[in-house]
Protein backbone atom coordinates (compact mmCIF):
# COMPACT_ATOMS: atom_id res chain seq x y z
CA UNK A 1 0.00 0.00 0.00
CA UNK A 2 2.86 2.18 0.31
CA UNK A 3 4.08 3.69 -3.34
CA UNK A 4 1.47 5.45 -5.69
CA UNK A 5 1.57 4.10 -8.76
CA UNK A 6 3.15 7.10 -10.17
CA UNK A 7 5.41 6.22 -12.91
CA UNK A 8 2.57 3.02 -14.26
CA UNK A 9 -0.12 5.54 -15.32
CA UNK A 10 0.98 7.96 -17.83
CA UNK A 11 1.75 11.73 -17.02
CA UNK A 12 1.31 13.06 -20.45
CA UNK A 13 4.79 15.38 -20.03
CA UNK A 14 2.75 17.41 -23.69
CA UNK A 15 -0.61 18.17 -21.79
CA UNK A 16 1.38 18.89 -18.57
CA UNK A 17 3.85 21.44 -21.23
CA UNK A 18 0.23 22.91 -22.36
CA UNK A 19 -0.94 23.82 -19.04
CA UNK A 20 2.38 25.15 -17.95
CA UNK A 21 1.91 27.52 -21.03
CA UNK A 22 -0.80 29.20 -19.82
CA UNK A 23 0.07 29.44 -16.08
CA UNK A 24 -1.27 32.84 -14.43
CA UNK A 25 1.39 33.19 -12.58
CA UNK A 26 4.25 32.23 -14.95
CA UNK A 27 4.77 35.83 -15.03
CA UNK A 28 4.36 37.13 -11.68
CA UNK A 29 7.65 39.19 -10.53
CA UNK A 30 8.87 37.90 -7.11
CA UNK A 31 8.09 40.16 -4.56
CA UNK A 32 9.52 43.40 -3.10
CA UNK A 33 12.08 41.57 -0.42
CA UNK A 34 10.94 44.79 1.67
CA UNK A 35 7.36 43.87 1.75
CA UNK A 36 8.35 40.29 2.38
CA UNK A 37 10.48 41.38 5.64
CA UNK A 38 7.54 43.87 6.78
CA UNK A 39 4.75 41.31 6.45
CA UNK A 40 6.94 38.67 8.48
CA UNK A 41 7.51 40.90 11.18
CA UNK A 42 3.80 41.57 11.14
CA UNK A 43 3.07 37.90 11.07
CA UNK A 44 5.73 37.39 13.89
CA UNK A 45 4.39 40.52 16.05
CA UNK A 46 1.00 39.48 15.54
CA UNK A 47 -0.75 38.60 18.87
CA UNK A 48 -2.19 35.24 19.25
CA UNK A 49 -6.24 35.29 20.26
CA UNK A 50 -7.87 35.70 17.14
CA UNK A 51 -9.29 32.68 15.46
CA UNK A 52 -8.22 29.62 18.44
CA UNK A 53 -8.52 28.85 22.12
CA UNK A 54 -6.66 25.22 21.12
CA UNK A 55 -3.69 25.50 23.28
CA UNK A 56 -0.78 24.79 21.47
CA UNK A 57 1.02 23.31 24.00
CA UNK A 58 0.18 19.88 24.00
CA UNK A 59 1.25 17.78 21.32
CA UNK A 60 -1.21 15.21 22.99
CA UNK A 61 -3.84 14.22 19.86
CA UNK A 62 -2.62 11.87 18.03
CA UNK A 63 -2.97 12.90 14.24
CA UNK A 64 -5.05 16.08 14.88
CA UNK A 65 -5.92 17.08 11.12
CA UNK A 66 -4.16 20.41 10.60
CA UNK A 67 -7.52 21.95 10.43
CA UNK A 68 -9.96 21.08 13.20
CA UNK A 69 -9.14 23.94 14.35
CA UNK A 70 -11.15 25.73 11.52
CA UNK A 71 -13.91 23.13 12.25
CA UNK A 72 -14.09 24.80 15.47
CA UNK A 73 -14.07 28.18 14.84
CA UNK A 74 -18.18 28.85 15.01
CA UNK A 75 -19.23 27.14 18.07
CA UNK A 76 -23.07 26.09 18.88
CA UNK A 77 -24.13 22.79 18.65
CA UNK A 78 -22.99 20.02 21.16
CA UNK A 79 -21.94 17.29 18.86
CA UNK A 80 -24.90 14.82 18.72
CA UNK A 81 -27.21 17.68 19.91
CA UNK A 82 -29.62 17.39 17.08
CA UNK A 83 -32.35 18.86 14.86
CA UNK A 84 -31.59 21.59 12.49
CA UNK A 85 -33.89 24.29 12.10
CA UNK A 86 -33.18 25.35 8.93
CA UNK A 87 -35.43 27.25 6.39
CA UNK A 88 -36.22 25.01 3.14
CA UNK A 89 -37.37 26.13 -0.28
CA UNK A 90 -37.07 23.02 -0.66
CA UNK A 91 -37.79 22.01 -4.54
CA UNK A 92 -35.92 19.36 -3.95
CA UNK A 93 -34.48 19.22 -7.30
CA UNK A 94 -30.94 17.93 -5.49
CA UNK A 95 -30.74 14.89 -7.79
CA UNK A 96 -27.85 15.28 -9.86
CA UNK A 97 -26.86 12.57 -11.80
CA UNK A 98 -23.36 11.67 -10.97
CA UNK A 99 -20.75 11.90 -13.78
CA UNK A 100 -20.10 8.90 -15.28
CA UNK A 101 -16.28 7.63 -14.97
CA UNK A 102 -14.36 8.92 -18.25
CA UNK A 103 -11.68 5.85 -18.13
CA UNK A 104 -13.66 2.50 -18.18
CA UNK A 105 -10.98 0.78 -17.45
CA UNK A 106 -10.05 2.14 -13.88
CA UNK A 107 -10.79 0.08 -10.91
CA UNK A 108 -13.53 1.57 -8.21
CA UNK A 109 -12.53 4.93 -7.20
CA UNK A 110 -12.71 4.44 -3.35
CA UNK A 111 -12.45 7.75 -1.07
CA UNK A 112 -11.14 7.38 2.38
CA UNK A 113 -12.53 9.53 4.84
CA UNK A 114 -11.62 9.64 8.93
CA UNK A 115 -14.43 10.14 11.80
CA UNK A 116 -13.99 13.42 13.21
CA UNK A 117 -11.63 14.20 15.29
CA UNK A 118 -12.93 13.29 19.18
CA UNK A 119 -11.78 16.43 21.06
CA UNK A 120 -14.17 18.98 18.59
CA UNK A 121 -17.53 18.76 20.81
CA UNK A 122 -18.49 21.67 19.31
CA UNK A 123 -19.51 22.58 16.00
CA UNK A 124 -20.89 24.44 13.14
CA UNK A 125 -24.66 25.31 12.95
CA UNK A 126 -25.68 23.53 9.42
CA UNK A 127 -26.49 25.34 6.74
CA UNK A 128 -26.68 25.22 3.39
CA UNK A 129 -24.33 27.55 2.36
CA UNK A 130 -21.28 25.65 4.90
CA UNK A 131 -23.03 22.09 3.72
CA UNK A 132 -22.27 24.32 -0.11
CA UNK A 133 -18.34 24.61 1.10
CA UNK A 134 -17.97 21.16 2.04
CA UNK A 135 -15.22 19.10 0.14
CA UNK A 136 -17.06 16.06 -0.26
CA UNK A 137 -20.57 15.59 -0.25
CA UNK A 138 -22.79 12.46 -1.15
CA UNK A 139 -25.41 10.18 -0.72
CA UNK A 140 -24.41 6.63 0.51
CA UNK A 141 -25.71 3.17 1.33
CA UNK A 142 -23.85 1.33 4.14
CA UNK A 143 -22.55 -1.49 3.50
CA UNK A 144 -20.42 -2.46 6.20
CA UNK A 145 -19.92 -1.18 9.78
CA UNK A 146 -17.24 -2.29 11.44
CA UNK A 147 -15.15 -1.20 14.62
CA UNK A 148 -12.66 0.97 12.67
CA UNK A 149 -14.30 1.17 9.51
CA UNK A 150 -17.31 2.39 7.99
CA UNK A 151 -18.43 1.23 3.81
CA UNK A 152 -20.49 3.09 2.09
CA UNK A 153 -21.53 2.82 -1.84
CA UNK A 154 -22.09 6.34 -3.24
CA UNK A 155 -25.09 6.54 -4.96
CA UNK A 156 -25.19 10.16 -5.68
CA UNK A 157 -22.35 12.41 -5.74
CA UNK A 158 -22.56 16.24 -5.18
CA UNK A 159 -18.91 17.62 -4.12
CA UNK A 160 -15.78 16.26 -4.57
CA UNK A 161 -13.97 14.42 -6.78
CA UNK A 162 -15.84 11.39 -7.56
CA UNK A 163 -15.93 7.91 -5.71
CA UNK A 164 -17.60 4.42 -6.10
CA UNK A 165 -17.06 3.46 -2.37
CA UNK A 166 -16.19 5.75 0.35
CA UNK A 167 -14.78 4.21 3.39
CA UNK A 168 -14.58 5.99 6.58
CA UNK A 169 -11.52 4.64 8.78
CA UNK A 170 -10.92 5.90 12.50
CA UNK A 171 -9.31 4.37 15.52
CA UNK A 172 -12.27 2.70 17.46
CA UNK A 173 -13.09 5.26 19.71
CA UNK A 174 -13.80 8.06 17.42
CA UNK A 175 -15.28 5.61 15.15
CA UNK A 176 -17.83 4.92 18.05
CA UNK A 177 -18.37 8.94 18.02
CA UNK A 178 -19.01 8.88 14.83
CA UNK A 179 -21.63 5.59 14.05
CA UNK A 180 -23.48 7.20 17.64
CA UNK A 181 -23.77 10.53 16.09
CA UNK A 182 -24.33 9.59 12.40
CA UNK A 183 -25.96 6.35 13.83
CA UNK A 184 -24.99 4.76 11.03
CA UNK A 185 -26.77 1.16 10.16
CA UNK A 186 -26.06 -1.89 7.53
CA UNK A 187 -27.93 -1.26 4.13
CA UNK A 188 -29.50 2.93 5.22
CA UNK A 189 -29.03 4.93 2.91
CA UNK A 190 -27.53 8.60 4.25
CA UNK A 191 -26.55 11.57 2.87
CA UNK A 192 -22.47 12.58 4.06
CA UNK A 193 -20.31 15.46 4.03
CA UNK A 194 -16.53 15.82 4.60
CA UNK A 195 -13.87 18.31 4.81
CA UNK A 196 -10.43 17.65 5.38
CA UNK A 197 -10.72 14.11 5.02
CA UNK A 198 -13.50 14.00 8.04
CA UNK A 199 -16.38 13.43 8.08
CA UNK A 200 -18.52 16.35 9.63
CA UNK A 201 -21.12 15.55 12.04
CA UNK A 202 -23.36 17.87 14.03
CA UNK A 203 -26.42 18.08 11.59
CA UNK A 204 -24.11 17.60 8.47
CA UNK A 205 -24.40 14.11 7.81
CA UNK A 206 -26.88 11.75 8.92
CA UNK A 207 -29.73 9.88 7.47
CA UNK A 208 -30.94 10.09 4.11
CA UNK A 209 -34.31 11.58 4.99
CA UNK A 210 -35.90 15.17 5.85
CA UNK A 211 -34.39 17.80 7.06
CA UNK A 212 -31.15 16.84 5.34
CA UNK A 213 -32.42 16.14 2.36
CA UNK A 214 -33.62 19.31 2.10
CA UNK A 215 -30.15 21.04 3.61
CA UNK A 216 -28.50 18.82 0.53
CA UNK A 217 -31.63 19.64 -1.70
CA UNK A 218 -30.35 23.34 -0.91
CA UNK A 219 -27.19 23.23 -0.84
CA UNK A 220 -26.65 21.73 -4.63
CA UNK A 221 -29.72 21.08 -5.89
CA UNK A 222 -28.93 24.77 -8.02
CA UNK B 1 13.29 32.92 27.31
CA UNK B 2 14.11 35.86 24.56
CA UNK B 3 16.63 33.16 23.40
CA UNK B 4 13.45 30.89 22.63
CA UNK B 5 12.04 33.64 20.91
CA UNK B 6 14.80 34.56 19.12
CA UNK B 7 15.93 30.82 17.83
CA UNK B 8 11.73 30.48 17.06
CA UNK B 9 11.71 33.54 15.19
CA UNK B 10 14.65 32.27 13.18
CA UNK B 11 13.44 29.58 12.16
CA UNK B 12 10.03 31.28 11.10
CA UNK B 13 12.32 33.60 8.84
CA UNK B 14 13.85 30.54 7.14
CA UNK B 15 11.02 28.85 6.82
CA UNK B 16 9.07 31.60 5.22
CA UNK B 17 11.87 32.60 3.04
CA UNK B 18 11.13 29.22 1.28
CA UNK B 19 7.40 29.49 0.97
CA UNK B 20 6.39 33.16 0.17
CA UNK B 21 7.12 32.89 -3.43
CA UNK B 22 5.63 29.30 -4.14
CA UNK B 23 2.34 30.85 -2.19
CA UNK B 24 2.35 33.77 -3.73
CA UNK B 25 2.11 32.28 -7.03
CA UNK B 26 0.02 29.80 -5.92
CA UNK B 27 -2.86 32.42 -4.92
CA UNK B 28 -1.99 34.77 -8.09
CA UNK B 29 -3.22 31.62 -9.79
CA UNK B 30 -6.55 31.15 -8.08
CA UNK B 31 -7.67 34.79 -7.08
CA UNK B 32 -7.59 37.99 -7.44
CA UNK B 33 -4.63 40.54 -5.77
CA UNK B 34 -6.30 41.65 -2.95
CA UNK B 35 -7.15 38.33 -1.68
CA UNK B 36 -3.88 37.26 -2.57
CA UNK B 37 -2.43 39.07 -0.15
CA UNK B 38 -4.84 38.93 2.68
CA UNK B 39 -4.86 34.59 2.20
CA UNK B 40 -1.16 35.14 1.96
CA UNK B 41 -0.96 36.83 5.73
CA UNK B 42 -3.14 34.59 6.68
CA UNK B 43 -1.39 31.44 5.99
CA UNK B 44 2.25 32.88 7.32
CA UNK B 45 0.18 33.52 10.68
CA UNK B 46 -0.70 29.71 10.52
CA UNK B 47 2.65 29.01 10.10
CA UNK B 48 4.05 31.08 12.30
CA UNK B 49 1.68 29.73 15.09
CA UNK B 50 1.94 26.41 14.43
CA UNK B 51 5.72 26.14 13.48
CA UNK B 52 6.39 23.03 15.55
CA UNK B 53 4.10 21.60 13.58
CA UNK B 54 5.14 22.14 10.14
CA UNK B 55 6.61 18.60 8.37
CA UNK B 56 9.57 18.34 7.31
CA UNK B 57 8.55 19.08 3.78
CA UNK B 58 7.19 22.14 4.49
CA UNK B 59 5.66 23.36 0.97
CA UNK B 60 2.48 21.12 0.82
CA UNK B 61 1.25 21.64 3.98
CA UNK B 62 1.67 25.14 4.01
CA UNK B 63 -0.46 25.16 0.27
CA UNK B 64 -3.08 23.06 2.51
CA UNK B 65 -2.87 26.19 4.64
CA UNK B 66 -3.71 28.81 1.93
CA UNK B 67 -5.86 26.30 0.39
CA UNK B 68 -8.49 26.90 3.47
CA UNK B 69 -7.61 29.98 3.85
CA UNK B 70 -8.18 30.98 0.83
CA UNK B 71 -11.77 28.94 0.52
CA UNK B 72 -12.86 30.58 3.66
CA UNK B 73 -11.93 33.90 2.62
CA UNK B 74 -14.20 33.22 -0.33
CA UNK B 75 -16.91 31.59 1.41
CA UNK B 76 -17.63 34.87 2.67
CA UNK B 77 -17.46 36.90 -0.84
CA UNK B 78 -19.02 33.82 -2.48
CA UNK B 79 -19.79 35.76 -5.55
CA UNK B 80 -16.39 35.62 -6.74
CA UNK B 81 -15.85 32.42 -6.00
CA UNK B 82 -17.11 31.00 -9.48
CA UNK B 83 -15.24 33.51 -11.11
CA UNK B 84 -11.79 33.43 -9.84
CA UNK B 85 -10.23 30.57 -11.43
CA UNK B 86 -10.94 32.60 -14.69
CA UNK B 87 -10.01 35.73 -13.55
CA UNK B 88 -6.79 34.14 -12.61
CA UNK B 89 -6.36 32.26 -16.03
CA UNK B 90 -7.58 35.54 -18.24
CA UNK B 91 -6.45 38.01 -16.38
CA UNK B 92 -2.97 37.80 -15.57
CA UNK B 93 -2.16 39.80 -11.92
CA UNK B 94 -1.17 43.48 -12.10
CA UNK B 95 2.64 43.19 -11.05
CA UNK B 96 3.30 41.71 -14.45
CA UNK B 97 6.62 41.66 -16.04
CA UNK B 98 7.44 41.08 -19.64
CA UNK B 99 6.58 37.67 -20.47
CA UNK B 100 2.60 37.43 -20.84
CA UNK B 101 1.54 33.46 -20.36
CA UNK B 102 0.04 31.99 -23.66
CA UNK B 103 -3.29 32.28 -24.80
CA UNK B 104 -4.99 29.21 -25.41
CA UNK B 105 -9.10 29.67 -25.39
CA UNK B 106 -9.66 25.98 -26.58
CA UNK B 107 -7.21 25.10 -22.95
CA UNK B 108 -9.16 27.35 -20.89
CA UNK B 109 -12.57 26.13 -22.12
CA UNK B 110 -11.43 22.68 -21.47
CA UNK B 111 -10.52 23.50 -18.07
CA UNK B 112 -13.68 25.21 -17.53
CA UNK B 113 -15.80 22.54 -18.23
CA UNK B 114 -14.26 20.11 -15.92
CA UNK B 115 -15.23 19.43 -12.57
CA UNK B 116 -13.86 21.73 -10.11
CA UNK B 117 -11.86 18.93 -8.36
CA UNK B 118 -10.51 17.51 -11.24
CA UNK B 119 -9.32 21.25 -12.73
CA UNK B 120 -7.51 21.91 -9.43
CA UNK B 121 -6.32 18.48 -9.37
CA UNK B 122 -4.79 19.17 -13.02
CA UNK B 123 -3.27 22.68 -11.71
CA UNK B 124 -1.52 21.01 -8.98
CA UNK B 125 0.33 18.84 -11.03
CA UNK B 126 0.97 21.20 -14.14
CA UNK B 127 1.34 24.53 -12.12
CA UNK B 128 2.61 23.89 -8.39
CA UNK B 129 4.11 21.00 -10.31
CA UNK B 130 3.56 18.38 -7.09
CA UNK B 131 3.81 14.34 -7.68
CA UNK B 132 0.73 12.70 -6.05
CA UNK B 133 2.08 12.30 -2.44
CA UNK B 134 2.75 15.77 -2.24
CA UNK B 135 -0.79 16.98 -3.81
CA UNK B 136 -2.09 14.18 -1.49
CA UNK B 137 -1.04 16.45 1.35
CA UNK B 138 -2.24 19.27 0.32
CA UNK B 139 -5.78 17.86 -0.35
CA UNK B 140 -5.99 15.75 2.54
CA UNK B 141 -6.34 12.60 -0.10
CA UNK B 142 -4.32 9.01 0.31
CA UNK B 143 -1.30 9.08 -2.98
CA UNK B 144 -2.58 6.36 -4.31
CA UNK B 145 -6.62 8.26 -4.86
CA UNK B 146 -4.44 10.98 -5.72
CA UNK B 147 -2.79 8.96 -8.57
CA UNK B 148 -6.10 7.65 -10.03
CA UNK B 149 -7.72 10.75 -10.04
CA UNK B 150 -5.22 12.21 -11.40
CA UNK B 151 -5.05 9.91 -14.62
CA UNK B 152 -8.82 10.36 -15.16
CA UNK B 153 -8.44 13.98 -15.09
CA UNK B 154 -5.95 14.40 -17.31
CA UNK B 155 -8.26 11.66 -19.50
CA UNK B 156 -11.28 14.26 -19.08
CA UNK B 157 -8.90 17.20 -20.08
CA UNK B 158 -7.88 15.39 -22.99
CA UNK B 159 -11.61 14.36 -23.69
CA UNK B 160 -12.57 18.14 -23.48
CA UNK B 161 -9.92 19.41 -25.62
CA UNK B 162 -10.90 16.78 -28.32
CA UNK B 163 -14.29 18.00 -27.98
CA UNK B 164 -13.38 21.23 -28.96
CA UNK B 165 -11.55 20.10 -31.41
CA UNK B 166 -7.79 20.66 -30.12
CA UNK B 167 -6.81 17.43 -29.12
CA UNK B 168 -3.59 17.76 -26.97
CA UNK B 169 -0.99 15.08 -25.04
CA UNK B 170 0.17 12.23 -26.56
CA UNK B 171 -2.69 11.48 -28.90
CA UNK B 172 -2.84 14.90 -30.39
CA UNK B 173 -0.12 14.45 -33.37
CA UNK B 174 -2.69 13.36 -35.74
CA UNK B 175 -3.87 17.13 -35.45
CA UNK B 176 -7.31 18.74 -35.36
CA UNK B 177 -9.38 16.89 -37.40
CA UNK B 178 -11.86 15.37 -34.95
CA UNK B 179 -14.65 17.22 -33.18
Amino acid sequence: MSEPFDGQLDDDPRLRERLRAVDPAASLAPADPDRVARLLEATMSSTDHETETETETSGRTPRRAPFAWIAAAAAVLVLGGVAVAVTTTGDGDGERTPTAGGGGTDAPAVLTLAAPAAQEARCMVPTADVLAGQEVAFLGTVEEVADDTVVLAVDEQYAGTEADEVRVESPAEQMQLLVGAVDFRDGEQYLVSATDGRVTVCGFSGPATGELQTLYAEAFGG
Amino acid sequence: MAGDEQDRRARFEALAAGLVEPLRRYLARRTDPATADDVLSETLLVCWRRLEEVPEEPLPWAYAVARHALANAERSARRQRRVAGRVAALDPPAAVTADEPEVDVPLDEALAALRAEDAELLRLWAWEQLGPSEIAAVLGLTPNAVSIRLHRARGRLREELRKIGSPAGHEGSRGRSRS
